[in-house]
């Protein structure tokens, strides 16, 4: 579909344009310096289009942290389409994007679906970009993934020195953009360029990343679980989790939940869709005690299983994106990318013996 | 407007049979039938406090009521004891697959059954039972810790009694009335049990470890893998292969299974736990 492009200073009429139909989130500099996905309040001098992902992954969206699935037995035997606006999210960054893959998957296929993360996917509107930069924690490529959107988006938004290179995907994304044509230019060939330059610019950086960490290619990734059911690097690594859970809820493909009753709302029967943690102990526990995976080494060993060879056998994707926030927010500075590293290195020298 | 596969349906408890000290029946009605195949299972809610999944034990051409057996051992199943005849409760279902009876047909078909593990078998027999003459031999080989554990106790005798099955009982521990065999199940399990292997397959259910050794002694008497099917308990909250919680290997036991033949799961860790 044909490019646009946005003047830096036309950005704030575009943005005030999408809320006046979305809930819209941007990405902004938080006062801890990181970036965070927050309600657009009508102000944009903080805002950040480039750049890299914010620091809460984009599933929240589509995939409420605790949502209300029963709201009285009779009145909820359907999903209709919801209340409240859609959201509008604006600045997403392709490994959250990635993430998309996986919960497509696990909510849309199969012989039931989820009526409430498809009503998502279908109301709320993407606005992608690319990322500008990386921090020391990226590394997408190693995992399969580039550092610009490749798919699961509406718009493309891509930020340059005077504003914004602008395109459609979807034909939401163009219906919208056409509403506002006069806020846009015809785009030139420098602006391409200059994409170009940025996303080449930001490539290499998340090229340096993977080499200062030696984090092998995805290539490298079959059977790394299956090879190491016994290795030590299981208990090493769980000896520093505290079972928060937080690389649970910061990763963009993690999709576990629990269905939680809420005691009676006067006579309604209420139930929540909560997400869970594989880490916590209770996780696999069936009544009357018997747990699978009464250990953490087992737990975190169940955590890569399914994201480097559950998924991959059940849909074509690694259920890893490269987006660096599970070692990032983990208190014990467990870090996938050397688990990584050793499971693929223990896993060739098996291999040779 | 599409369906929502979390919201269940209400149902009344219309009867309860006390088996055991710990082991209950309840006869449901659920507000619209809910037709099910034998071994699959329903989602069983006891409002604001939560939801279990059972197998129903009941005869599946019963399409009005449906009966599930349940064994005292946690928070909802210690709740669903306390109720009485007429409260409501909530079922959301089927699930998983059935019991692949058409595979069955023409062959010599073993039950393997521990303590309430009988509770799908017995929804299973039912069904072979509509059907017997399609099966060339039905055994039952069923233990209970001691005789009081025994459940279904008039249909056992029942069972005894019918021509077309052959049923064998023990127990682990006796008691001054009881004068059949005492044992762990795998004692009825011997070399000539008189069935032909090469055609038979064997249905299991019961405790992880009674699966797990039945398993082993049905795999040294002769049968193949594939012909052992046996009942995975997971921790299974959705049912419907969304929540994460009861995988084994590449599969969801809600989805897959819970009923997997050994060969396909016995390359994975941790499944007789």
């Amino acid at each position: 579909m044909k490019e646009r492009f946005l003047k830096k200073d036309d950005f704030k009429k575009f943005a005030d344009a999408l809320a006046d139909i979305y809930r819209v989130y941007h990405i902004r500099k938080g006062r801890d310096e990181n970036l965070h996905l927050l309600r657009y309040s009508g102000e944009v001098k903080d805002a950040v289009i480039g750049g890299v992902r914010p620091f809460e992954p984009l599933k929240n969206f589509f995939f409420y942290a605790r949502e209300k699935v029963v709201d009285g037995y009779k009145d909820s035997e359907e999903v209709g389409e919801g209340e409240d606006k859609a959201f509008c999210i604006l600045g997403v960054k392709n490994c959250d994007l990635a993430g998309l893959n996986i919960s497509d998957y696990v909510f849309t296929q199969g012989d039931f679906k989820d009526p409430f993360y498809i009503r998502n996917r279908e109301r709320n509107l993407i606005i992608a970009a690319d990322c500008s930069k990386a921090i020391d924690t990226c590394f997408c490529h190693a995992v399969g993934n580039q550092h610009y959107p490749e798919k699961n988006y509406d718009i493309l938004m891509s930020e340059l020195s005077a504003g914004y290179l602008i395109e459609a995907a979807t034909e939401k994304g163009e219906r919208v953009l056409g509403r506002h044509a006069e806020l846009f230019d015809a785009a030139q060939r420098k602006h391409s360029e200059e994409r170009d330059r940025i996303r080449k610019h930001a490539g290499e950086e998340v090229e340096k990343n993977i080499k200062a960490n030696e984090i092998p290619p995805y290539t490298d990734y079959k059977d790394i679980i299956k090879e190491n059911i016994e290795s030590e690097i299981w208990q090493r690594e769980a000896d520093a989790c505290v079972e928060c859970g937080s690389c649970n809820v910061v990763c963009p493909t993690c999709h576990c939940f629990y269905l939680v009753d809420a005691s009676r709302d006067g006579d309604k029967e209420v139930r929540y869709k909560v997400w869970d943690s594989c880490m916590y102990k209770r996780f696999a526990r069936v009544a009357g005690g018997v747990n699978p995976r009464r250990h953490i080494r087992e737990r975190l060993r169940n955590r890569f299983e399914k994201k480097f060879d559950f998924f991959p056998q059940v849909c074509e994707y690694y259920a890893c994106t490269g987006c660096g926030r599970c070692f990032s927010g983990c208190p014990g500075k467990i870090d996938i990318r050397k688990i990584l590293k050793d499971l693929v290195r223990e896993k060739k020298a098996k291999a040779k013996t | 407007m599409q369906k929502n596969p979390y919201c269940p349906i209400k149902a009344k408890i219309t009867d309860i049979i006390e088996e055991t000290p710990a082991i209950k029946t309840f006869v449901l009605r659920p507000e619209k039938a809910i037709p099910f195949k034998t071994g699959e299972f329903m989602e069983l809610t006891v409002s604001g406090l939560g939801e279990a999944p059972f197998t129903p034990s009941s005869n599946p051409r019963i399409e009005d009521t449906m009966e599930l057996t349940i064994m005292d051992v946690g928070r909802v199943t210690s709740r669903l004891h306390k109720m009485k005849k007429g409260d409501v409760l909530g079922v959301r279902g089927p699930y998983g697959k059935g019991y692949p009876l058409k595979d069955f047909e023409g062959k010599e078909v073993l039950i393997v059954g521990g303590g309430v593990g009988l509770a799908p078998l017995r929804s299973l027999i039912l069904d072979l039972l509509n059907d017997i003459d399609r099966y060339k031999k039905v055994l039952i080989k069923y233990g209970a810790r001691s005789p009081k554990d025994i459940v279904y106790k008039n249909q056992v005798k029942e069972w005894q009694k019918n021509k077309k099955l052959s049923l064998e009982l023990t127990v682990d521990k006796g008691d001054k009335g009881w004068k059949g065999n005492v044992g762990l199940i795998t004692t009825l399990l011997k070399k000539n049990m008189g069935v032909d292997i090469k055609n038979s397959v064997t249905i299991v259910c019961g405790p992880p470890v009674m699966m797990k050794f039945t398993t082993f002694k049905l795999i040294e008497s002769g049968y193949s893998d594939a012909d052992i099917y046996l009942s995975m308990e997971k921790n299974m909250s959705c049912g419907i292969g969304k929540c994460g919680h009861c995988r084994i290997g590449p599969y969801y036991s809600c989805q897959d299974g819970p009923v997997f033949t050994y060969d396909k799961i016995k390359g994975y860790h941790t499944i007789w736990e």
